[in-house]
C-alpha cells in the first residue's frame, strides 16, 4: 500500500473522529467559555429532547424503517399532558402517564398503516405527520399554544428540576440511553430487531414474529418522543402545537451519522449519542462564535451534509 | 472450421480453488439448434459467460463466422451477432411491449422517437418472427412469463444483426402450454438460418428441438451426438451422470417406523395442486422437479411463506397451522432454505448472533442476551459440526458455503424441532463439507425426525433419501423408491424423459 | 387505453381507478355545496396557485423515474423545494439591488444547478440514499437561502415577475402558458426521445437497464440536475405567486411535493410515478384545498383530509397491486 492510499485509509477510516476533535478545538480556541464546565453541561441539557426523539428513531431505522412522525409524538405527549392538568386537573404524575398514552396513539397509527394496510414507512409516516399536525390546528383552533401557568412544581422539574445537581431531564435521557441500550445492543428483542431490519427476509425464516416487532417499535419509539414532549411543555409550562417538526431532520441525521460510525453500520444507541452531542456541540460553538441566527443556520445545514456525506463514505471505505 | 456459426475450442477457465472448464469445446452451425447439457456445475453457465465476453479464459479460442475473436469482449461479442436470451426476464413491468423490444436501442424520428414506427415494427418482428401476435401497446407486466420471454428474444434480435442466438433455460418458469410458444419462435428463428444454442434442464425438450446435443461433465466436453431423436434421452442423461460417484453418502441403517408428517390436497393457487404424500419418522423423504415444478413453492407453502389455499397438513395425525414461518417453527418445522445468503443468515451477524437467533430465549435472564452463555452454547455447536473458522464471533458474509450451511443447521438443531425441511442442502457447498452435510442430515433421520429433502441434483437425491417424490408443473407425479431407482432413472422421470418414451408427445 | 386490451376491463383494473374515482367524487361533492367552485374564474385560480407545485412536482417525477419508485433506496429529491427558494431568494435579493433580470437569473441557475450537482455527487459518488442525501441538502440550502435574504420578506414588483401572475395571452394567463410549455418539454424528453425512455429503464429495472447498456449511475445523476432546473423556474413562480420571497414557504411546498407526486402515482393506469400523473396529483390536490376553503371548511382541516388522502390512495394503490 502506498503512502497517499496509507492516508486516505487513515482519513477515511478515523475521519468523523477526526472531525469531531477538530470541531472541538476550534470552537474551545475561538471562545474560551466553550470549555467551561457550565457550558458543556449547557450542551448536554439542551440536547436532551433531541437525544430523546432520536433514540425513538434509532429504534424505528433499526428495523429497516423511517418515522417521519417523531415531531408529532412529541406534541401529542406535550399536549395530552398539559390538557390533563388544565382542563382535568390530573395530578403531574397521572398527566405524565396522559402525556405518554397521547404519544402511543401516534405509534398505534403509524403501526396500523404500516402493518395493517402495508404502507411504506416513509408514506405511512408523512401522512400521520399530515394528520397529525391538523388535528393539532383543529384542537388548538390555528395552532395557539394552550399554556398553564399554574402547573405543578414537580411537573416543571421534569424540566427544571435537578437530581443530585445533574438537570433533571439529562437524567431522564440518560435513563432512556440505558433502556435504549439495553433493548437493541442486549436484549434478545433488539437481536430480532437487528436481525429483520438487516436482512427480513432471513428473519422471517428463522421464525422471527416481524409483523409483531414492528408494531412494539412503533408504538415503543412513539411513547418515547412523548416523554421528550413533556420535557418540552415543562420547559416552557405550556404546549405549543407543532413544535415537535423542527427537531425531525437533527433526529435523523443523528441517527445515521451514528449508523456510519458503527463498524458494522448498524443504527445504534451510542452512535446516536454521539450523533447527537456533535450536532449539540456544533450549535452551541456557532452560537458561541458570536454568528448571527441565519449565518449559523446556514452553516450547521453545511456541516450536516459534509458530516453525513463524510460518515457514510467512511463506511463504504471501511466495507471493502 | 469455417462451416459453423460459433465455435469455442479446448477452452480452459479456472477460479480458485476450481477448475470450472478443462478443455471444454462446443460448436454450433447455422440453422441448427443446438442443445448444451449437463449436471448444475458441470460448466454450462461458465461457459456460456465465456462466450459472452463476460469471462476471460485461461486458454482455448473463439471463433465466430471463422473470424477469431481475441479477446472476447462483451461488444465485440455482440458486434459479432451473437445475441443471449436470459434466464431471468429482464425486463421493466411498466414498460409497454414496444419499449421493452425497443430498449437502449430506440429509433430516432424527426422528432424524439419514433413511437408508431416502433410500435409497427416491433409487432411485425413478433408476428414475422416468432410467430406471436401481440399489441405493441400491452404493458410487460399483464403479459405470461412466456409471452414476455418472447418479447426478450424480440429485443434481443430487433437489429436484425443476430446470428447465434443463446437460449439460457428459456422454459424454466414456463407452464407447459406455455412452452410450445417459445418452441415455435425457435423453429422459425432456426428457418432463418440463425444459429441457435439451446441450454436446458429439460431432457424432453432437447430431444424435441435439437439437431445436435453436447454434453457437458464437470467442465469437459464429454460427447457431441448428432441424430438426436426422442429416444437419445438415456444416451444424454449416462453421459451427463457418469459413473464416479463416491461413497459420499452415509451408510443408513434405520427406517422409518412411526407416521409422521402426512399433506393432504395441498394447493397453493395455480402454481400447484393436489399434492399429497407422507413422511414418516425416522425417514428421509426427497422432492425432485424441475425449476418451475411447483418443488419450491410447495416447500414455501409448507413453511408459511407462501399461502395454502387448499388443502391440509398434519404432524401425527394433528393438523397442524403454519401459515407464516413464525407459526412453523413454533410447532416444530423447520427449514434449511435454497438461497441462504438472502433467507438462511443475516449475513452481517456473526455466527453466534445467527446459530442462536431462534433459541434465544432460553440462555436469556429478563430478555437480556446471556452473551457468555450463548457464546458457549455456539462453541459447542460449531465444534460438534466442525465450522471453519472456530469463532462464534465470525461474521457469516464471510465463510464459506459450507461453513454458512452448517451455521443455518446449528441454528435449528438447538430447538427441539421434528420435522427438517432441506431446500437445495449443497448448492454451492465444496465436496468435503456436502459429506458432513449428508450425515448430519442422516443423523436426524435417526434420531426419528422427520427429514424432507427438496434438491435438482438427483445424485444427492437418490445417494440420501429412502424415497422420492417427483413434481412436474405443479403435479406429483412419480413416486419412487431410492433403494429401487437408479440415478438415470430418476434423472428421467424429473426431466419429462420417461413419459416420452410411452406416449406419442404433441407436436 | 381500455379498449387495447380485447377481454375487457378486470376487477383489479377497476379496483385500480378507485383513487382517481375517490378524488373526482371529492371534487364532485366540494362543487355541489360550492356553487362557485365550477366556475372557469376559480379553476383559473385554481391552476395559478398550483403553479410552483406542480413544477416541482415535474421535477420530483423525473428524479423518481430514473431512480425508480421505492421511496427510501430508490429516487427521491426532498430538495427542489429548497432549490426554488433559494433561486427566489437570490433573484429577489439581487433585483433589489438593482441587477438586471437576466443576470440575477443567471446566477440563480448556476446556484441551482450546483445544488442538484451535489445531490448526484453525493447520491452516485459517495453512495448516500437519496432520502438522507435530499433531506439534509434541504435543510442547507435553505440555511444558505436564510443568509442570503436575511430570513426577511422581499417584495418584487419586477415587470416581468409581475406578467407571470397577471398578463394574459389570447385570455390564458401568461404563467400557466409557460408552465404547460415547461411541462410539454419535459414530457417531451421523458417520453419521446431515447434519453427518457433509458432513463426510465434505469428507474424501472436496474438490471434490466443494465443489461441493454445502460449506464444507470448516469442517467441518476442527469435527473437530479434536471430536477434542480426546475426548482430553479419554479423560483419565478413563487416569486410571482406571492408578490416577493418570503421564508419559510419551502417546508410546505415540499409537503405539497411528495403528497402530489404519489398521489399522481396511484392515478397513472401504470401505477408508476409519471410526469402527467405528477401534474395532475399537484392540480388536484389544489383543487381539493382551494374547493375546501371555498365550502367553508375550516382550513385546520386541509392537513388532515390530504394525510387521509395519502393514506387511502396508497392503501388502494396496493390493493391493486396485490389484485394482479
Amino acid at each position: 500500500m502506498d503512502r497517499s492510499n496509507t492516508l486516505r485509509d487513515i482519513l477515511l477510516r478515523f475521519g468523523f473522529l477526526i472531525v469531531f476533535a477538530a470541531f472541538f478545538i476550534l470552537f474551545a480556541v475561538w471562545n474560551p467559555v466553550f470549555l467551561q464546565g457550565g457550558n458543556l453541561l449547557n450542551i448536554v441539557e439542551g440536547s436532551a429532547i433531541l437525544l430523546i426523539l432520536a433514540l425513538g428513531l434509532t429504534l424505528i431505522v433499526a428495523t429497516g424503517g423511517i418515522d417521519l412522525s417523531i415531531g408529532i409524538a412529541l406534541d401529542f405527549g406535550a399536549a395530552f399532558a398539559v390538557v390533563a392538568m388544565s382542563t382535568y386537573d390530573l395530578n403531574w404524575f397521572s398527566a405524565a402517564c396522559a402525556g405518554v398514552i397521547g404519544g402511543s396513539l401516534v405509534g398505534i397509527f403509524n403501526a396500523i398503516l404500516v402493518v395493517g394496510l402495508r404502507i411504506s414507512p416513509f408514506l405511512a409516516t408523512l401522512s400521520t405527520f399530515f394528520i397529525g399536525s391538523s388535528v393539532q390546528r383543529i384542537f388548538t383552533n390555528g395552532g395557539g399554544p394552550i399554556s398553564y401557568r399554574r402547573m405543578p412544581t414537580e411537573f416543571r422539574n421534569i424540566a427544571q428540576g435537578d437530581i443530585l445537581g445533574i438537570p433533571t431531564e439529562a437524567v431522564l435521557a440518560a435513563v432512556l440511553v440505558v433502556i435504549y441500550y439495553l433493548l437493541l445492543e442486549r436484549s434478545i428483542w433488539g437481536r430480532r430487531i437487528h436481525a429483520m431490519g438487516m436482512q427480513r427476509s432471513a428473519a422471517v425464516v428463522a421464525g422471527i414474529r416481524v409483523n409483531r416487532i414492528l408494531i412494539g417499535c412503533f408504538i415503543f419509539a412513539a411513547m418515547t418522543c412523548a416523554v421528550g414532549g413533556l420535557i418540552a411543555a415543562a420547559n416552557i409550562r405550556m404546549f405549543t402545537p407543532l413544535s415537535g417538526f423542527s427537531y425531525l431532520l437533527d433526529a435523523i441525521a443523528a441517527v445515521f451519522i451514528g449508523a456510519a460510525l458503527h463498524p458494522r453500520g448498524r443504527p445504534n444507541v451510542l452512535g446516536t449519542v454521539a450523533g447527537v452531542l456533535f450536532l449539540g456541540m456544533v450549535a452551541n460553538g456557532l452560537n458561541l462564535m458570536g454568528l448571527n441566527f441565519n449565518t449559523k443556520d446556514a452553516l450547521q445545514g453545511i456541516i450536516l451534509v459534509s458530516a453525513l456525506a463524510l460518515a457514510v463514505a467512511q463506511r463504504t471505505a471501511r466495507s471493502d | 472450421m469455417t462451416d459453423f456459426a460459433v465455435s469455442l475450442t479446448d477452452i480452459v477457465k479456472e477460479f480458485p480453488g476450481v477448475r470450472a472448464l478443462d478443455s471444454a469445446s462446443l460448436a454450433v452451425k447455422p440453422g441448427e439448434v443446438h442443445g448444451l447439457v449437463g449436471e448444475n456445475g458441470a460448466g454450462k453457465s461458465t461457459v456460456i459467460k465465456v462466450l459472452a465476453g463476460v469471462y476471460q479464459p485461461e486458454a482455448g479460442s473463439i471463433t465466430i463466422n471463422g473470424q477469431h475473436l481475441n479477446p472476447a469482449t462483451p461488444a465485440a461479442v455482440h458486434e459479432a451477432g451473437i445475441r443471449f436470451i436470459h434466464q431471468e426476464l429482464h425486463l421493466v413491468p411498466h414498460f409497454t411491449v414496444t419499449e421493452s423490444v425497443f430498449m437502449g436501442q430506440e429509433l430516432l424520428g424527426g422528432l424524439g422517437i419514433a413511437k408508431r414506427e416502433m410500435r409497427k415494427r416491433a409487432e411485425a418482428f413478433l408476428q414475422d418472427n416468432l410467430g406471436f401476435v401481440i399489441s405493441g401497446n400491452r404493458l410487460i407486466r399483464d403479459l405470461g412469463p412466456a409471452e414476455r420471454k418472447l418479447v426478450q428474444v424480440a429485443r434481443a434480435l430487433i437489429d436484425g444483426a443476430a446470428r447465434v442466438v443463446v437460449f439460457d433455460e428459456p422454459t424454466a418458469p414456463l407452464a407447459s402450454e406455455e412452452v410450445d410458444l417459445v418452441m415455435g419462435a425457435i423453429a422459425k428463428l432456426k428457418l432463418q438460418g440463425i444459429a441457435i444454442l439451446y441450454v436446458s434442464h429439460y431432457l424432453s425438450e432437447i430431444t424435441d428441438i435439437c439437431d445436435r446435443v453436447t454434453v457437458f461433465r464437470q467442465g469437459q466436453t464429454v460427447g457431441v451426438f448428432d441424430n438426436i431423436t426422442d429416444d437419445s434421452a438415456a444416451d444424454l442423461i449416462y453421459a451427463m451422470v457418469g459413473r464416479e460417484i463416491a461413497d459420499m453418502f452415509p451408510n443408513r441403517t434405520s427406517r422409518p417406523t412411526q407416521k409422521g408428517l402426512s399433506v393432504t390436497n395441498l394447493a397453493s393457487g395455480t402454481v400447484f395442486s393436489d399434492v399429497a404424500f407422507e413422511a414418516d419418522k425416522g425417514e428421509i423423504l426427497g422432492i425432485a422437479g424441475l425449476i418451475g415444478s411447483g418443488r419450491e413453492k410447495l416447500i414455501d407453502c409448507l413453511y408459511g411463506l407462501r399461502k395454502k389455499t387448499a388443502g391440509t397438513v398434519a404432524l401425527d395425525g394433528e393438523p397442524i397451522n403454519a401459515s407464516t414461518a413464525a407459526k412453523a417453527v413454533a410447532q416444530g418445522i423447520v427449514l434449511v432454505p435454497r438461497d441462504r445468503r438472502h433467507d438462511g443468515l443475516v449475513l452481517p451477524m456473526s455466527v453466534s448472533e445467527n446459530a442462536t437467533l431462534a433459541t434465544l430465549s432460553r440462555t436469556s435472564k429478563m430478555g437480556l442476551v446471556n452473551a457468555k452463555a450463548a457464546a458457549t452454547e455456539t462453541e459447542a455447536q460449531i465444534e460438534a459440526l466442525d465450522i471453519r473458522p472456530p469463532n462464534p464471533d465470525a461474521i457469516t458474509r464471510l465463510l464459506s458455503g459450507g461453513n454458512q450451511q452448517k451455521v443455518v443447521l446449528a441454528r435449528w438443531l438447538a430447538t427441539d424441532a421434528k420435522i427438517f425441511i432441506f431446500d437445495e442442502p449443497t448448492v454451492g457447498v465444496d465436496v468435503g463439507a456436502k459429506a458432513e452435510i449428508y450425515q448430519l442430515i442422516a443423523d436426524l433421520a435417526a434420531k426419528g425426525a422427520v427429514v424432507i429433502v427438496s434438491s435438482s441434483d438427483p445424485v444427492e437425491l437418490q445417494g440420501i433419501c429412502d424415497r422420492i417424490i417427483v413434481m412436474m408443473r405443479g403435479v406429483i407425479v412419480d413416486e419412487l423408491e431410492a433403494t429401487a431407482t437408479t440415478v438415470d432413472e430418476l434423472v428421467a422421470a424429473t426431466t419429462g424423459a420417461a413419459s416420452i418414451k410411452g406416449t406419442a408427445h404433441a407436436s | 387505453m381500455q379498449a387495447e386490451v380485447s377481454q375487457g376491463p378486470k376487477v383489479s383494473d377497476l379496483v385500480g381507478y378507485l383513487p382517481l374515482v375517490i378524488f373526482i367524487a371529492v371534487l364532485g361533492y366540494i362543487s355541489l355545496n360550492a356553487p362557485n367552485f365550477l366556475t372557469l374564474q376559480s379553476l383559473e385560480l385554481i391552476v395559478i396557485q398550483s403553479l410552483p407545485v406542480v413544477l416541482v412536482c415535474a421535477g420530483l417525477a423525473i428524479v423518481v423515474m430514473a431512480g425508480g419508485d421505492d421511496v427510501v433506496s430508490g429516487g427521491i429529491d426532498l430538495s427542489i423545494p429548497a432549490t426554488a427558494v433559494l433561486s427566489a431568494g437570490i433573484t429577489a435579493q439581487m433585483l433589489t439591488s438593482g441587477v438586471p433580470l437576466a443576470v440575477c437569473a443567471m446566477v440563480a441557475l448556476v446556484a441551482c444547478t450546483l445544488v442538484g450537482v451535489l445531490n448526484a455527487v453525493l447520491v452516485t459518488r459517495i453512495g448516500m440514499t437519496p432520502l438522507l442525501t435530499t433531506l439534509a441538502v434541504f435543510v442547507a440550502v435553505v440555511g444558505v437561502n436564510n443568509v442570503i435574504t436575511v430570513s426577511r420578506r422581499i417584495n418584487v414588483d419586477h415587470d416581468w415577475i409581475v406578467a407571470l401572475r397577471a398578463e394574459e395571452i389570447a385570455g390564458v394567463p401568461l404563467g400557466i402558458l409557460l408552465v404547460a410549455l415547461i411541462v410539454a418539454t419535459l414530457f417531451f424528453a421523458a417520453h419521446r426521445t431515447r434519453w427518457g425512455l433509458n432513463m426510465q429503464a434505469a428507474g424501472g429495472s436496474r438490471d434490466a437497464a443494465e443489461i441493454s447498456g445502460i449506464n444507470v449511475n448516469r442517467f441518476v445523476a442527469q435527473s437530479f440536475v434536471v430536477a434542480a432546473i426546475t426548482g430553479f423556474l419554479c423560483g419565478f413562480f413563487l416569486l410571482a405567486r406571492g408578490s416577493g420571497s418570503s421564508p419559510g414557504v419551502q417546508d410546505n411546498l415540499m409537503l405539497e411535493m411528495v403528497l402530489a407526486t404519489f398521489l399522481g402515482a396511484a392515478f397513472s393506469p401504470r401505477r408508476v410515478v409519471t410526469l402527467w400523473g405528477a401534474v395532475l396529483g399537484a392540480l388536484l390536490v389544489a383543487a381539493i384545498s382551494i374547493g375546501l376553503k371555498s365550502m367553508g371548511v375550516n382550513v385546520f382541516w386541509t392537513g388532515l383530509i390530504k394525510g387521509s388522502l395519502i393514506v387511502v390512495v396508497v392503501a388502494f394503490s396496493a390493493l391493486a397491486q396485490r389484485g394482479r
